[in-house]
C-alpha cells in the first residue's frame, strides 16, 4: 500500500519535532556538560547564570529585599559575579564589559 | 569523560557534600553521570502506556491530527511542567515530604507530600504485577513459547493470568528484582540498570519497527496512525486526549521527575535534561512504538483498539508466523519489560527516597520497606486483574491527576513560580527560560488539571464507571484529609519547628 502525501508529511513531522528534537537536546546536554567538565577541571569554577538569568536574578533580589529567599538568591548572585571576575573563560557568552559592569549586592 | 566526573581530582566541584556556601544541601548521592540520569528519567517516563496507548489513542483520534494537537501540548504544558517538578527536586534537594514540608512550612498544605507518596504506593502496587506479566512474556520469548507448535496465544494467557500462584510469583520477583536495583542506591543501582536498558528498548523498537513495515500490509498501519483527518481538531475529545496523554504519559507531577531531580549536582542543567528531553524523549518512545506495533497488527488483521491484549494476546500470536519469528519474539517482549521495569523503579524509588529521609531507616531498611509495603498492597491486583482494572481505573482518574496537581500548585502557588525561575531554575541551565513560564506553571497547569479531572467525572455519570468515581472521589478526600492531620501532627510534634513561604517573592 502506498501512502499518501500527506501521510508521508505526518509522519515526517512527527519524527522531526519529537525523535528528532529528543536526539539533538540529548547530544546537546551531553556536550554541554563536557564542556562544564573541562571548565571546572582547568579553572576549579563556573558562572552558574547566563547574563540573562543574572540580570533577572539580580532585578528580582532589588524589588524582594524582605523575601525569606533573598539570602540565598543574594548569596548566589554573588557567588556567580567573583567566579565570573576570577575566571579565564566564561561557561556563557559573557563579554568582559558586561563582566566589568557587575556589582556584588551587599546585604 | 562524563563518567569520569566523580572519579577527577576535581570531585569537589559537583559532589553535594562540598558544596560552597551558597549551597546548604544534604550530603546524598548524586547522579554519576548525565548520560545516567537522562535514561534514568526517560526510563521512569516510558512504561506500558506509551507501548499500547499512545498508538491506538493516536489512531482514533485523527491520526496525524491527534499527534499535532499533541505536540502543540507536550511543548506547552508537559515540558514547562516537567521543567517546575524537576527544579523543585533540585532546589530543595529533597524527596516529595521534604519538598513539601521545607516549601509549605508550617502550612496545612504540606500534608499533600504525603499524598503524592500514597498515590505512587498505589500506583505501583497495581503497575508491579503487570511487570511481573512482562517478565513472564520476555522469560517464554527465551524459552521460544511463541513459536512452539500449536501455541495458543488465548489460551496461554488465560492460563497464565488465571494461575493465581504464578501471577503472585511474578510479581513477588519483580518486587524483589526492583528491591534489589535500588537497594545498591542511584549510582550502582539505577544508573547502572538504565544505561543499557534504555539505549536496548529503543534499538529493539526500530528493530522490530523496521521488520513490521516491510512485512507485507504494514504500511497500512502507519496509513491508519498518521493519515490527518483534520476534522478531528475542531472536536473537543481530540484536545482532552491530547491534554491526557501529554499530562499522563509524561509523568508529570508523579513525584518522580521531583526525586530524580534531588539527586542532580549544583551544576546540572533542569531545562534542557529534566524538561524538553524528559517529555520530548519519552513521547518519542511512544511514537517508536506506533511503528513496532501497529505495521504488525495491520500486517496480520489484528483489532488495532485491544488495549493491553494487544500485546499479550495479538502480538504474541504473529512470531510463530514471522520469519525469524523466536529472535524477534525476544526482542520485543523483552523491550517491553524494560520499559516497564525501569517505569517501576522510578515509582518505587519515590518512596525509597522519602522514607529513608524522613524515617531512621538506612537506604537498605528503607528499600525493603517500601518495596515490601509494595508487594503486600500488590497481591490483590495480582490476584485479581478485576482488582487491578479498578485500582487502574481510582488511581489513573483522581489519584495520580491529585498527585499532579499537589507539586504544580507547590511551585505555583507556595514557592512561586518567579522565585524558582530567577534562582533555581535558569543556574546552569542549557537554555534561559524567560517570563513566559511563570503563568504557564501558575495558572495553565492547574486549570487544565483541574478540566481534567472535572470531565473525568462529569463523563463518567451514567456509566459503568459510576461507581468507581464516587469511591475514587470518596477515597480522595479521604486520604487528603489523612494525610493532612497526620502531617500536622507530626510537624506539631516535640522538636519541630519549620519556617513558611510567604508569596511576597512572586
Amino acid at each position: 500500500m502506498a501512502l499518501s502525501s500527506i501521510t508521508w508529511a505526518t509522519m515526517l513531522f512527527a519524527l522531526v519535532a519529537l525523535p528528532g528534537v529528543a536526539s539533538i537536546v540529548l547530544l546537546r546536554s551531553l556536550r554541554t556538560e563536557e564542556r562544564k567538565l573541562e571548565l571546572i577541571k582547568r579553572q576549579d569554577a563556573i558562572d552558574s547564570y547566563s547574563p540573562e538569568a543574572l540580570f533577572d536574578l539580580r532585578e528580582w533580589i532589588q524589588e524582594h529585599p524582605d523575601d525569606p529567599y533573598e539570602s540565598d538568591a543574594r548569596q548566589r548572585y554573588n557567588e556567580c559575579v567573583r567566579t565570573l571576575r576570577t575566571v579565564d573563560e566564561t561557561y556563557y557568552n559573557w563579554s568582559v564589559q558586561q563582566i566589568e559592569d557587575l556589582e556584588l549586592i551587599e546585604e | 569523560m562524563l563518567e569520569d566526573r566523580y572519579n577527577s581530582p576535581l570531585n569537589n566541584g559537583f559532589v553535594g557534600i562540598n558544596m560552597s556556601n551558597s549551597d546548604a544541601r544534604t550530603a546524598r548521592e548524586e547522579w554519576g553521570s548525565r548520560f545516567g540520569f537522562l535514561m534514568a528519567m526517560l526510563g521512569a517516563m516510558v512504561g506500558a502506556g506509551n507501548i499500547w496507548r499512545m498508538p491506538f489513542t493516536t489512531g482514533q483520534n485523527g491520526g496525524g491530527a491527534f499527534l499535532i494537537a499533541y505536540t502543540i501540548l507536550l511543548y506547552a504544558i508537559a515540558v514547562p511542567g516537567l521543567m517546575a517538578e524537576t527544579a523543585i527536586g533540585r532546589y530543595t534537594n529533597k524527596g516529595v515530604i521534604g519538598a513539601f514540608n521545607e516549601i509549605a512550612g508550617g502550612d496545612r498544605s504540606k500534608g499533600l507530600g504525603l499524598v503524592v507518596l500514597i498515590v505512587n504506593v498505589a500506583l505501583m502496587s497495581y503497575y508491579a504485577p503487570i511487570i511481573g506479566w512482562a517478565l513472564y512474556y520476555a522469560a517464554n520469548s527465551f524459552l521460544m513459547t511463541f513459536t512452539a507448535p500449536g501455541f495458543q496465544p488465548q489460551a496461554f494467557w488465560d492460563g497464565f493470568i488465571s494461575n493465581s500462584a504464578l501471577v503472585i510469583g511474578m510479581h513477588t520477583v519483580t518486587m524483589a528484582a526492583i528491591a534489589g536495583t535500588l537497594i545498591l542506591g542511584i549510582r550502582r543501582g539505577i544508573e547502572r540498570v538504565v544505561k543499557w536498558m534504555i539505549p536496548l528498548l529503543v534499538l529493539a523498537l526500530i528493530a522490530v519497527g523496521i521488520r513490521g513495515i516491510t512485512l507485507s500490509g504494514g504500511m497500512e498501519g502507519l496509513a491508519f496512525v498518521f493519515t490527518p483527518d483534520w476534522t478531528f481538531l475542531t472536536r473537543g475529545s481530540t484536545w482532552v486526549a491530547a491534554l491526557s496523554q501529554a499530562l499522563f504519559s509524561t509523568g508529570l507531577g508523579w513525584g518522580i521527575a521531583l526525586t530524580y531531580g534531588s539527586y542532580l549536582s549544583r551544576y546540572d542543567d533542569v531545562p534542557l535534561g529534566g524538561g524538553m528531553f524528559t517529555a520530548i524523549g519519552n513521547t518519542s518512545i511512544g511514537l517508536l512504538a506506533v511503528f513496532a506495533t501497529f505495521p504488525i497488527v495491520f500486517a496480520f488483521g489484528i483489532e488495532p483498539t485491544a488495549g493491553s491484549n494487544l500485546l499479550f494476546i495479538a502480538v504474541a500470536e504473529v512470531f510463530s508466523e514471522l520469519p525469524g519469528g523466536a529472535a524477534w519474539a525476544i526482542v520485543f517482549f523483552s523491550s517491553f519489560f524494560f520499559a516497564t521495569f525501569t517505569s517501576g523503579i522510578g515509582i518505587s524509588e519515590v518512596g525509597v527516597t522519602t522514607v529513608s529521609e524522613e524515617t531512621r531507616l538506612s537506604r537498605g531498611g528503607s528499600v525493603l520497606a517500601v518495596c515490601g509495603a509494595i508487594w503486600l498492597f500488590g497481591i490483590p491486583s495480582a490476584y485479581s486483574s478485576s482488582i487491578l482494572g479498578q485500582m487502574d481505573y481510582i488511581v489513573g482518574s483522581f489519584g495520580l491527576p491529585i498527585a499532579t496537581l499537589s507539586i504544580i500548585m507547590l511551585v505555583a502557588w507556595k514557592l512561586g513560580p518567579e522565585r524558582l525561575r530567577v534562582i533555581d531554575l535558569n543556574r546552569n541551565a542549557g537554555f534561559y527560560v524567560g517570563k513566559w513560564w511563570n503563568p504557564v506553571v501558575k495558572y495553565l497547569i492547574p486549570v487544565l488539571m483541574t478540566f481534567i479531572i472535572g470531565y473525568g467525572v462529569v463523563t463518567s455519570i451514567g456509566t459503568e464507571n459510576q461507581r468507581l468515581t464516587v469511591v475514587g472521589i470518596a477515597l480522595t478526600m479521604l486520604v487528603i484529609t489523612l494525610s493532612t492531620v497526620l502531617m500536622d501532627l507530626i510537624d506539631n510534634s516535640p522538636g519541630r519547628t519549620r519556617g513558611s513561604t510567604s508569596q511576597s517573592g512572586d
